[in-house]
């Protein structure tokens, strides 16, 4: 839609990507997959994963964000930061840099919500069952007793429009393909360097 | 789009307890953090607030604040006056200098009756 897209900047929160009966495009990895949406609601601030203790000068072990799982037919749109002070590097899915530039991977601390207060680069998406997963960077010289993150965002149930199904509309389908109706495209994964 | 304000990341150093004083037995209160490879900037500290806890009979004296230990030792604050057997908080509603530093930040009792004195100091980390 052409007032509804990712990584959408704006005064207060943020918008859903994608209303009822509009069509989507989710991109996970180098798969696509052709959905219109017919439930969306929002999703208050929760915490989304406590990554735990993590010692002195160290690097907590990739952990899955097992909370931001999404049922079969759905994608969620979410936002988030953390509260405790170590720098979190997001995998997404689990083997995948996220914000991968040539020389670092760029991590986000608690500092985000001073430097972006619309959490707009933070912005990801999970479909279904490929949410990511984190790591915790402490560099104080004691241990942080918790690593907590905060997440805010949307859940979206979709039927396929693809295949031979209920919802199937093969012409529909041609038609988004070749940007004749309108389709909004989610990535729900981080893409490898040069692929 | 959000306004632009001030980075702010507030954090609370361990308490280390002084039983003896003076600045060859200074020690580290807050460390810079770092880890080579992993952690993403270079990072400074802004003293924030310095807790003081002084027990009984350590006596009224005074606690530095700065960088360095022993010979080293260079001043960050002025001296943070420490009264026998109470608590003493400093912090931006006692005007206290907000300092900046890229080292360590280290501290030592000017002098001790007896007793000791915890010191805990609340860093801004910037970077």
């Amino acid at each position: 839609m052409p007032d509804l897209y990712i990584f959408k900047a704006q005064i207060g929160l943020f918008d859903p990507l994608a209303l009822q009966g509009q069509n989507v495009c989710v991109h996970y990895v180098q798969n696509e997959y052709y959905r219109k949406v017919d439930f969306l609601e929002g999703i208050p601030p929760f915490q989304c994963i406590n990554i735990g203790v993590v010692a002195a000068g160290t690097v907590s072990a990739r952990t899955m964000v097992a909370n931001l799982e999404m049922a079969d037919g759905e994608f969620g749109l979410f936002r988030w930061y953390p509260i405790d002070d170590a720098q979190i590097r997001l995998f997404h899915p689990f083997g995948l840099a996220k914000w991968q530039l040539r020389n670092l991977q760029v991590p986000v601390d608690m500092n985000i919500v001073n430097r972006d207060p619309n959490l707009v680069t933070t912005e990801i998406a999970v479909w279904q069952n490929n949410e990511p997963a984190m790591e915790a960077v402490n560099g104080h010289a004691f241990a942080l007793g918790a690593v907590r993150i905060i997440a805010i965002g949307y859940r979206f149930h979709t039927v396929n429009l693809e295949g031979t199904g209920k919802y199937a509309d093969p012409s529909l389908v041609a038609d988004l393909k070749a940007g004749k109706q309108p389709c909004t495209h989610v990535w729900a994964s981080g893409r490898a360097i040069g692929d | 789009m959000g306004l632009l304000v001030a980075d702010r990341i507030i954090v609370r150093g361990p308490i280390v307890n002084f039983i003896v004083a003076g600045a060859a037995n200074a020690a580290v209160v807050f460390t810079i953090p770092v880890l080579a490879g992993q952690l993403i900037g270079t990072k400074s500290v802004k003293i924030h607030r310095v807790n003081l806890y002084n027990t009984a009979p350590a006596g009224n004296t005074q606690v530095m604040i700065g960088t360095g230990v022993a010979g080293a030792f260079a001043a960050l604050l002025p001296a943070l006056d420490s009264f026998n057997g109470l608590n003493d908080s400093y912090g931006p509603e006692t005007d206290l200098i907000e300092a900046e530093s890229f080292l360590n930040v280290t501290a030592y009792p000017v002098a001790l009756a007896g007793g000791s004195i915890d010191v805990q100091v609340e860093v801004i980390v910037v970077g």
